[in-house]
């Protein structure tokens, strides 16, 4: 089982974008889940969502406390994560141009890109939010390998349907720019 | 021979909505209330895109929504509509009309507690509230399970020989929003196991006028109400009946349709459970069984009617049931717990009964919760 935590600010398309992950799963030939937390979430809070992906059913509804990688979309919500919590061997996909300060020495594997960077040149941007979940899926498929982009895409592809040739681009140019390295 | 499906990520409202429009309901009336609402969504966007031909009544409550979709059952059509928590509640006057006046109605209920204080989490104090309406109560534990308890609630409340409106109920987020795998089969097969509702159980005639709620003296009212606990009984066997005929057709059970048993017919501590609770319970047997403890579980799938055979069979063959309950009866205990209790006694069986009531107002009730619970009472 591979558990996943994500943090956004609402209206950058987090939500979606785990539900879009956990498709992507599915056409990996997995069982996946993915968890939105509701509650006082709004534009500009912090939202978590989880997903999961497993080799047999998934029965667990809980949400993740323990994930194998942590997805942050908005670098302003580093500290909202507990990266105590996060396995040791996973990944932390963030949203930076560069390897965030307060990583540094941790001995963890970072993989980041500037997905707001990326997503703004594409005019991926709603209400004045820039919509960096695509991009970010890029990343995460980059950084993690655990599904082929062939996959994302295709899960993109079925989600978005006309809109989706700006998005693909944008996962695409995060998969190609992700740097991933042990920090 | 199973038909072919397709594998489809999906959230648990998306799958509600995919029953009903595979089953073609002629009226829809429903009033949006979180976490149903994108039930609602889904469905007016399926009418206006010509997908779902359907006559969708804009309402202002969900006291009127059910009220159109009464009016639409007695004119003799496939009526669906779905709610929650207090949008339940404000519908309450005409849930009981519904289920006393035996129309067919299917009404997906998405669990969710009631107020103060102000949560949109689910628990299942809702459909509780509306235990003795009259109404069949399915409670699923999946994505997969909704849909196909939907699917099969028309075929359930539509039979003449039942007529009781339906209640599929599903956990508010946990299930309504979380994104699962759901098998589709093909629009055609689903409405093909549905079949057309060509025979309805009522239908008004407007060239042999009637007339329906008016004034009963107690004769008469008493022998309604007794032919509707008799509806109930039968409704046992035709809850499994449909899930058996609906497992040769799409390969897919919960047991028997009433109870969905999980592990070895005996075991030292059986849990007993409603809803995601229970599959979060089979997560928490197998990681029992593992390190050596004997644990089973009866998932109760059907609340009503109550299946109190198959609750009593599996008891006799065990020694301590452990209910968990996701609601309260205020100055008693949960509510599934107490009717466990009641029935064992009554038919005799000395099985030790206890419970926990847990994840209330979408407290989580996660796998290791409920191994701690376990092995807490197998040391009692």
């Amino acid at each position: 089982m591979i558990e996943i935590i994500q943090i956004s600010r609402g209206g950058s398309g987090g939500v979606t974008g785990a539900k879009i992950l956990a498709e992507a799963a599915m056409y990996e030939g997995l069982d996946a889940q993915a968890i939105p937390k509701y509650g006082s979430e709004r534009r500009g809070a912090a939202v978590e969502a989880y997903v999961r992906f497993n080799n047999a059913p998934i029965r667990i509804h809980s949400p993740v406390y323990d994930p194998n990688h942590a997805m942050i979309l908005d670098i302003s919500l580093l500290d909202r994560i507990d990266i105590s919590k996060v396995d040791q061997d996973g990944v932390i996909v963030i949203n930076s141009k560069e390897v965030p300060e307060e990583l540094k020495g941790t001995g963890r594997k970072v993989a980041y890109v500037d997905a707001t960077g990326i997503s703004q040149e594409l005019g991926l941007v709603l209400s004045g939010f820039t919509l960096v979940n695509m991009t970010m899926l890029g990343a995460f498929v980059k950084g993690t390998e655990l599904i082929s982009f062939e996959n994302l895409e295709k899960a993109i592809r079925n989600y978005w349907g006309e809109l989706a040739p700006k998005n693909v681009e944008a996962a695409k140019r995060a998969y190609e720019e992700t740097k991933v390295v042990r920090v | 021979m199973v038909v072919k499906q397709e594998t489809k990520s999906m959230t648990g409202n998306d799958a509600v909505s995919y029953a009903a429009l595979f089953a073609k309901p002629d009226v829809i009336a429903a009033y949006p209330i979180t976490p149903q609402t994108t039930i609602v969504e889904n469905l007016s966007r399926f009418v206006d895109e010509g997908k779902l031909d359907a006559e969708f009544i804009i309402v202002e409550s969900e006291h009127s929504a059910l009220a159109a979709c009464m009016g639409a059952a007695w004119s003799g059509v496939r009526t669906f509509t779905a709610t929650s928590s207090q949008g339940l509640l404000y519908m309450a006057e005409n849930v009981f009309w519904t289920g006393y006046g035996r129309l067919p109605i299917i009404m997906p209920v998405v669990n969710r507690c009631l107020a103060p204080g102000w949560n949109i989490w689910p628990d299942f104090q809702d459909s509780m509230a509306f235990r003795d309406a009259g109404w069949i109560q399915m409670y699923t534990k999946n994505n997969q399970e909704v849909f196909d308890t939907t699917l099969q609630a028309f075929k359930i409340t539509e039979s003449k020989d039942i007529a009781l409106p339906s209640m599929p109920c599903l956990d508010g987020f946990v299930i309504s929003h979380t994104t699962g795998q759901v098998d589709l089969p093909d629009p055609e097969d689903a409405f093909e196991f549905v079949g057309p509702y060509d025979d309805p159980v009522i239908e008004l005639d407007v060239e042999n006028p009637w007339a329906y709620g008016s004034m009963t003296g107690p004769d008469q009212y008493s022998k309604h109400r007794r032919d509707l606990m008799v509806a109930m009984e039968r409704a046992k066997k035709k809850i499994v009946d449909v899930h058996k005929e609906f497992e040769e057709r799409f390969g897919r059970s919960y047991g028997n349709g009433l109870v969905e048993p999980y592990g070895d017919d005996e075991a030292d501590l059986t849990l007993v459970t409603l809803g995601t609770i229970g599959d979060e319970a089979h997560e928490a047997i197998d990681r029992l069984k593992a390190e050596g403890h004997n644990v089973n579980a009866l998932r109760v799938r059907t609340f009503r009617p109550f299946p109190v055979e198959d609750i009593v069979e599996f008891a006799k063959k065990n020694h301590k049931l452990v209910v968990i309950d996701r609601a309260a009866s205020f100055g008693h205990d949960g509510p599934l717990r107490i009717e466990v209790e009641a029935v064992l006694k009554r038919h005799n069986v000395d099985t030790s009964v206890s419970g926990k009531i847990m994840g209330l107002g979408g407290e989580d009730v996660p796998y290791s919760a409920i191994i701690d619970l376990v092995k807490k009472e197998l040391k009692e």
